[in-house]
């Protein structure tokens, strides 16, 4: 599904990705983790083509493409998804045309004519059921004015509409209350299948209770330098990270 | 190569009346200087190349309504409608009001009109007009009658060389309401200058709406000039969208002559290649307890040009006057420029003025996070671009125009 090979990236002078190696295989959870400033986030901007970095050497080859040769609209379309740490408001662009705008993006991607207004709705209603998005937040303008918790549901909320194959869940759990946390794991939860895989990072082991990862790996110094199953994590939460 | 400010009006024709005024305006019009790059006002919308061209007046005689421009700009809105092609009426096109308390003409039909602007005392563009006017709209409006429908006022320029003068007049009594669509076209073909004064007296609690979209092909020389005095407790709102011009002059003075008056206005504007467009605005409150608030957005692309200068004007003697500002720009592209000049001038102590003005670009965040859903480049500044001035266009009271004004912004600009 994934395959990171040798990735360096910079953010202006520094360099932040220092030879990150990482293979994601198909229905795979991957948590990261890894203390402040190590790269973390990076590397789901580097994935998601945020444009303020700068890949200076490496390959990262998604389902058979050159992810890294492609802007990031064409990425989302080749089946990336980036749930955002920090989710964008956007004034006057209503959730529901900014989400039709997205799956008309994909589906043209994919050869297929504009979503009919009735599928649309009917998928609108399922996945935001998902994350227990009510209609209030469906009809109002981009994460404008929506808390924390809203902000994060409605991340799923459209990786549910866009059926991503890799989904980058950015510190997703940051910020949540427990119940917020719950209604985000279950909607994740909800989507794992054999074909779909996960990156997960995150700060906090509490997450990985709620969305339990095949693997979890520490980022340090720009490069991966632990990987173990999900009593790595537990382990990490215990002792922190000096021991590695 | 310049022509000279004589040989620019040798071609001019004024009709037979409002002779009183014409008399003063020639006097002015040969006094007062053509502006150049270092009068003020002028600095950053020079109007040299104007002169160098050898423009015309026009009669309607003759003349057959182009196809490809509707006569009815709003189609869908039920209004009244007066039209004129060129700075002449063209009564076959129009309908008027006929309603107890209302006196709705072309301007060349009434006897007399006592015009209080002075606006040909202080600029040659004016005194041009003050000379020259061929039409426009006379609205007297007595008091306690509301105008029960909008009335839209559309010019077409049609024709290479034109020279085109309008002036309207609009009176409301006390108490009186009115809601005017000021809409000019221009078909591709077109060239020369369009030059159109507006003046316009609100009596105390009376209401004044003006909707002023700018719609033209071709290349001409827009002028348009909006003075509207404010009486007590009167309200006026007036939107101006430059939709699509060549080179485009908006200048609107509001001045508030009592207390307690509301005054909203907000603009749009989004050149492209080579455009101009320049919007002035000055809201003078010389009494207390005043409300103002001004939104005009703006971007240029290609490379277009775009001025804002909004002066306020807060007197000794205006407190508790509220006035907003707020001017945002985006440069959309390399080769655009904007020039952006609050100014505000405050001598009373106890009031709310706020201000802001921005230039920037896209949001990058914002840009970023619908791209990264799967929406390209172009649809996601589209998508950017409509939320930004849709803000403005929102305050637009009537559906139908609000919707022509999406509409003729969507089909230029790609939204959708």
């Amino acid at each position: 599904m994934l395959k990171i090979k040798n990735l360096h990236a910079k953010a202006g002078e520094t360099e932040i990705l220092r030879g990150l190696n990482l293979e994601v295989g198909p229905g795979e959870v991957h948590a990261i983790m890894g203390p402040n400033g190590s790269g973390k986030s990076t590397l789901a901007s580097v994935l998601s083509g945020r444009e303020a970095y700068e890949v200076t050497d490496g390959f990262v080859d998604f389902d058979g493409v050159d992810l890294l040769d492609m802007d990031a609209s064409d990425r989302a379309r080749e089946g990336l998804f980036l749930a955002f740490q920090y989710p964008v408001e956007i004034p006057g662009v209503s959730n529901m045309n900014f989400m039709k705008a997205a799956v008309n993006g994909n589906r043209a991607h994919a050869g297929l004519d504009p979503i009919k207004g009735t599928d649309f709705l009917q998928k609108v209603k399922e996945c935001a059921s998902l994350v227990e998005l009510d209609g209030r937040l469906r009809d109002r303008s981009v994460n404008e004015g929506f808390s924390g918790g809203e902000k994060k549901r409605n991340e799923i909320f459209q990786m549910a509409m866009l059926q991503p194959k890799l989904a980058v869940l950015d510190e997703t759990d940051s910020g949540l209350d427990i119940d917020a946390l719950r209604v985000v794991s279950q909607g994740v939860n909800a989507m794992r299948s054999s074909d779909r895989s996960f990156i997960v990072i995150t700060h906090y082991q509490r997450l990985l209770d709620y969305i339990v990862p095949d693997f979890v790996h520490v980022l340090s110094g720009g490069k991966i330098v632990k990987t173990g199953g999900k009593e790595l994590a537990l382990e990490l939460e215990t002792k922190g990270y000096d021991w590695i | 190569m310049t022509g000279s400010k004589e040989s620019f009006t040798l071609n001019f024709k004024a009709p037979e009346f409002s002779e009183e005024l014409r008399s003063e305006g020639a006097e002015f019009l040969q006094d007062l200087p053509v502006p150049n790059r270092k009068t003020e006002r002028w600095k950053y919308s020079p109007i040299a190349k104007l002169l160098n061209g050898s423009l015309k007046t026009f009669g309607s005689e003759g003349l057959v309504w182009p196809e490809e421009i509707l006569p009815d700009p709003v189609p869908f809105l039920n209004s009244y409608r007066i039209v004129f092609r060129n700075g002449t009426y063209v009564s076959s096109l129009s309908d008027f009001p006929v309603a107890e308390g209302v006196v709705c003409s072309p301007l060349s039909e009434v006897d007399s009109v006592e015009f209080k602007n002075t606006y040909h005392r202080k600029e040659w563009v004016g005194a041009m007009n003050a000379t020259y006017h061929q039409d426009g709209l006379f609205l007297t409006v007595d008091k306690n009658v509301i105008l029960d429908r909008p009335i839209v006022v559309h010019h077409l320029t049609d024709g290479s060389d034109t020279a085109s003068f309008l002036r309207h007049f609009i009176s409301l009594g006390e108490g009186a309401g009115a809601e005017v669509v000021v809409w000019c076209s221009a078909t591709d073909a077109s060239s020369g200058m369009c030059n159109s004064l507006l003046e316009g007296h609100i009596a105390s609690n009376a209401y004044l709406v003006i909707d002023k979209v700018c719609n033209e092909g071709g290349e001409i020389f827009k002028f348009s000039h909006e003075h509207l005095i404010q009486e007590r407790d009167s309200r006026l709102k007036i939107n101006t969208f430059t939709v699509k011009g060549h080179w485009v002059r908006n200048e609107l003075e509001i001045l508030a002559v009592g207390a307690g008056t509301d005054s909203v206005f907000n603009g749009t504007y989004m050149p492209t290649g080579l455009e101009h467009v320049d919007n002035h605005t000055t809201m003078d409150h010389a009494h207390p307890n005043g409300t103002s608030s001004e939104l005009y957005r703006g971007i240029v692309y290609g490379k277009s040009t775009a001025v804002f200068n909004g002066k306020v004007f807060v007197r000794k003697d205006a407190q508790k006057v509220n006035a907003f500002q707020q001017n945002s720009n985006i440069v959309a592209d390399q080769g655009a420029t904007i020039n952006a000049k609050p100014e505000l001038e405050i001598y009373a102590d106890d009031v709310k003025c706020s201000h802001g003005c921005t230039v920037g670009q896209f949001d990058k965040e914002a840009l970023f996070y619908l791209k990264s859903r799967g929406i390209g480049t172009d649809e996601a500044k589209a998508l950017l671009v409509k939320a930004y001035v849709g803000d403005v266009i929102s305050s637009v009271d009537r559906d139908e125009v609000r919707n022509e004004i999406v509409r003729l912004y969507s089909e230029r600009h790609g939204w959708e």
